[in-house]
């Protein structure tokens, strides 16, 4: 076999870089993380050449070492050394992507520039001299347009085959020939630097390392291990050229590099003048875009169309979701356009049918006069009728409805579960671990799959044309008030999804406090597992109070604005209002595989994650409540005896305060934990022994019974559920892209201490209001709230803590 | 005079660029250093986008304060 060859393909962002790296490595792409840090690592195999694995960077402006996605990139350049580089470059903006061209070229490795959007290029009537850059970057340059898939290929089977020549005629020993850029005293400089350093560096990149010394950059300084003497000499060359040109070094560097690329420019491009200072198409949609007055409303209407593709009822997320939950994980589905009616009813309605009989013959047996249908999601009573001998008779002979009769039946993936089990004869035990236990956390983790891929296929589509940029831009003016980035709003809009990639996009947000704060803020938007408590406790408590499942939406929005208010007045978030500097690209009209393989990263990533983690504690949640401490198994209604009820009971205490101070509330709030929607699961299995026919009234009258105030109680209970800390998934990527422990218990402190107090407020307050007297907690919950009041209030620091 | 003082259309040309180190160091990377024309794009309560070279940046107010430039 020979030798395998890495190619790091590395440019600017909007550069065209996502779209070669699919074209030349297909599906053959393997997603991870940088070793140590969360910024995405991408690589696969170029088609048709086994051999060879294109190292994907991320799209970077510049090898300095200020931000994570330049710190990895060169880590990786200049110590894991590719074999060679792909360097794209957008040819519609040559001048400002050389600048990090002209860098790549000073670490001495094989390299080919490929010119993307060529064909743009041409249209404008533009010209670029490719043998002229050629030579003066000292490298092969080939036009290429990504989009078009032309010449992407070629560019890499030229590197790939310089990559191979260069095993033969030279390795990382040898002394490559490098663009000179600067000016004499600088070059004089750096050629001083270049001595000193010799030996300790591979010598092909010592050029690349002698220009990072003279820009004083302490990582690579520290790496290479300096006496004092030689470092005094290094600097006293230094300061001699930051004289002569009344500069620092670093800025020195900067100019004469965009100089070069000028005086090369003036050569090799000719812009068509027709076009100078034109307003392109993409500046007069920005024009209504970023509008003064129109901006915000178009913005809205675009989330809108997400709230509907995703959430709205009858959508296509409910629509999915219901087909995922129902149909595709549990018993089966009818293949669209073959349902017909049998008897002159629908399935729907003969299932219908069914469950009423079912329901009356029940009924009748247990000598009820009533009988009635509930709603599986919320419990609640759909309807009800009276029973008599009559209505007996007749329901006893409706039979169950055979959907295959009804059109063509596909078994749901929990129906062939359980038919597999019940041919292999095992025991209930094993059934129940099977069925609940296990396959129960898989399908908790898949029926959310069908609303969280349809957030980031929109998500994706608007990062993908352009106006998700557009989006920051517009939100910052808003969210800087409030100590955040008009980067935040991107994660908190993925946050209506689901938290866990919400998290992990405040990434994208260049300033740390303001990145703190997103992560920490972000998830107090509603999830779409949190709209499942929602959507139970408005339909059993808050029939005739229709706001309030809307009002939870606000409520979080409120809790972003005045928790980022109270934040930014710590001294841990004090400071200059942040900059913001963001390049806006051309709109374009995203490529269907672009967008899929975006929506597909990031929706994998979530399935990934919430398997491992939600599989296991679903496995363990259904272990503690069927079975108690002698590890006998338990129906349904021994619930009481199980060791959830224990483990409810011991902290059920600090549930007092809310409302819901009993071992039921206490279960279904930690197990919530595990993942939101459990919160409903579990309250209805932990009040399985209340009065009420059916499960909704269980948990009605189990409200009833630990409060005098049930509905400010139920309030509580979800007000809690919703705000404190997101499901484990989500705290763990927290800590994770908070940095440190410390940061991360901060943050999760902060979203307990918001849940709690809130959650507090609502029921002391409440009652107090409601005429239920003051108490001592009434007392705390007033001056907790006072401070909380102050906190947002107070007059604001001017300092920060410098890190 | 800096760059928050230009209205939608104006050119100038930057004469240095100050504030925060990192800032700095990235709109250099961006092509903001001495010497380069920018234009106005477009301009909304103090944030805006600006051409230079051939791409749009948008910045905010914060940000173009630390922008000094002069007429071109």
């Amino acid at each position: 076999m020979s030798k395998s060859v890495k190619i790091a393909l590395a440019g600017n962002p909007n550069s065209g870089k996502t779209t070669l790296f699919n074209a030349l490595t297909g599906s053959e792409q393997y997603v991870g993380n940088w070793p140590g840090v969360t910024v995405e690592k991408k690589d696969g195999i170029l088609v048709g050449h086994r051999e060879v694995v294109i190292q994907d960077l991320p799209g970077i402006y510049s090898l300095s070492p200020y931000s994570i996605e330049e710190k990895v990139s060169r880590r990786f350049l200049v110590e894991e050394g590719p074999d060679a580089i792909l360097n794209i470059v957008d040819g519609t903006n040559i001048e400002r992507n050389l600048y990090f061209s002209t860098q790549l070229a000073e670490l001495g490795l094989p390299m080919v520039m490929a010119v993307n959007m060529m064909d743009v290029v041409k249209r404008n009537g533009d010209r670029i001299d490719f043998e002229k850059i050629a030579r003066a970057l000292r490298c092969e340059v080939i036009g290429i347009s990504a989009l078009k898939n032309e010449g992407g290929m070629e560019a890499a089977e030229k590197v790939v085959e310089m990559a191979k020549k260069s095993f033969v005629e030279k390795g990382p020993g040898k002394l490559t020939d490098v663009p000179h850029v600067f000016s004499g005293s600088v070059e004089h400089a750096i050629a001083h630097i270049e001595e000193s350093i010799q030996g300790k560096v591979p010598l092909r990149s010592i050029r690349w390392y002698a220009i990072k010394v003279f820009e004083r950059d302490r990582e690579i300084i520290k790496t290479l291990d300096m006496s004092v003497g030689e470092m005094k000499h290094i600097e006293e060359h230094i300061r001699d050229c930051e004289k002569e040109i009344g500069d620092d070094a670093e800025s020195i560097i900067t100019n004469q590099r965009y100089e070069f690329i000028k005086r090369l420019m003036d050569k090799s491009l000719s812009l068509n003048e027709k076009r100078k200072d034109k307003a392109t198409l993409s500046d007069k949609i920005d024009k209504i875009v970023t509008h003064r007055i129109l901006a915000l409303p178009i913005f809205i209407l675009s989330l809108c169309v997400m709230w509907f593709l995703a959430v709205a009822e009858k959508g296509p997320g409910t629509v999915l979701t219901d087909w995922a939950n129902d149909g595709f994980l549990a018993d089966g589905w009818h293949i669209p356009f073959t349902t017909h009616e049998v008897d002159g009813k629908d399935y729907e309605t003969a299932s219908l049918d069914f469950a009423r009989a079912e329901a009356t013959v029940a009924a009748w047996e247990a000598g009820e006069k009533k009988a009635f249908v509930e709603d599986e999601d919320t419990g609640n009573i759909d309807e009800e009728w009276e029973v008599d001998e009559a209505v007996y008779n007749a329901a006893k002979d409706v039979e169950e409805p055979d959907p295959s009769k009804y059109g063509v039946w596909v078994p749901g993936i929990g129906a062939l579960i359980n038919g597999a089990l019940e041919r292999a004869g095992v025991s209930d035990t094993v059934k129940s671990l099977v069925v609940d236990g296990a396959w129960g956390g898989v399908a908790t983790v898949l029926g959310f799959v069908p609303v969280i891929f349809i957030v980031f296929l929109f998500l994706a589509f608007l990062e993908d044309c352009g106006y998700m940029a557009r989006v920051a831009f517009i939100m910052d003016r808003l969210l800087r008030r409030f100590g955040l980035s008009g980067k935040s709003f991107i994660p908190m809009l993925i946050g209506k999804g689901c938290g866990v990639p919400a998290v992990m996009a405040a990434r994208a947000i260049e300033n740390e406090r303001a990145r703190r704060m997103t992560v920490i803020l972000a998830t107090f938007v509603p999830c779409g597992a949190k709209t499942v408590i929602i959507a139970m406790f408005a339909a059993l408590f808050f029939r005739e109070h229709w706001y309030v499942a809307a009002m939870m939406d606000v409520i979080g929005i409120a809790i972003i604005i005045l928790g980022g208010i109270a934040l930014k007045k710590t001294r841990l978030f004090a400071g200059e209002a942040s900059s913001f500097v963001l390049e806006l690209p051309a709109y374009h009209m995203p490529t269907i595989s672009g967008v899929w393989h975006h929506t597909w990263n990031r929706l994998k990533g979530y399935i990934l994650k919430a398997g491992l983690v939600i599989f296991p504690a679903c496995v363990f949640l259904w272990f503690v409540m069927h079975f108690d401490w002698s590890l006998n198994l338990l129906a349904d209604e021994e619930i009481e005896k199980s060791i959830l009820h224990d483990l409810g009971s011991w902290i059920a205490w600090i549930f007092e305060p809310l409302g819901f101070g009993s071992w039921q509330g206490a279960a279904a709030s930690v197990s919530a934990e595990i993942a939101k929607e459990q919160a409903t699961a579990t309250l209805k299995l932990v009040t399985v022994g209340m009065e009420g026919v059916s499960s909704g009234a269980h948990i009605q009258n189990f409200f009833a019974a630990i409060s005098a105030f049930p509905k400010l109680a139920a309030l509580s209970f979800m007000v809690f559920n919703l705000f404190v800390p997101p499901c484990m998934v989500a705290i763990a990527v927290t800590f994770r892209e908070m940095g440190s422990q410390k940061w991360g218990w901060f943050a999760v402190g902060f979203q307990l201490f918001v849940g709690y107090v809130l959650a507090l407020s609502v029921y002391q307050l409440g009652v107090l209001i409601a005429g239920g007297g003051f108490g001592f907690w009434t007392a705390v919950a007033i001056l907790v709230d006072l401070a909380v009041i102050w906190s947002i209030i107070r007059p604001a620091r001017k300092e920060g803590i410098v890190e | 005079m800096t760059l928050v003082e230009l209205k939608e259309g104006d050119r100038a040309r930057i004469v240095r660029v100050t504030g925060e180190e990192a800032v700095k160091r990235h709109l250099g990377a961006l092509g903001f250093v001495a010497g380069t024309v920018v234009r106005v794009v477009g301009e909304s309560y103090g944030n805006m986008i600006l051409a230079i070279h051939e791409s749009r940046i948008a910045v905010n107010d914060a940000t173009a304060k630390n922008v000094e430039v002069k007429n071109v």
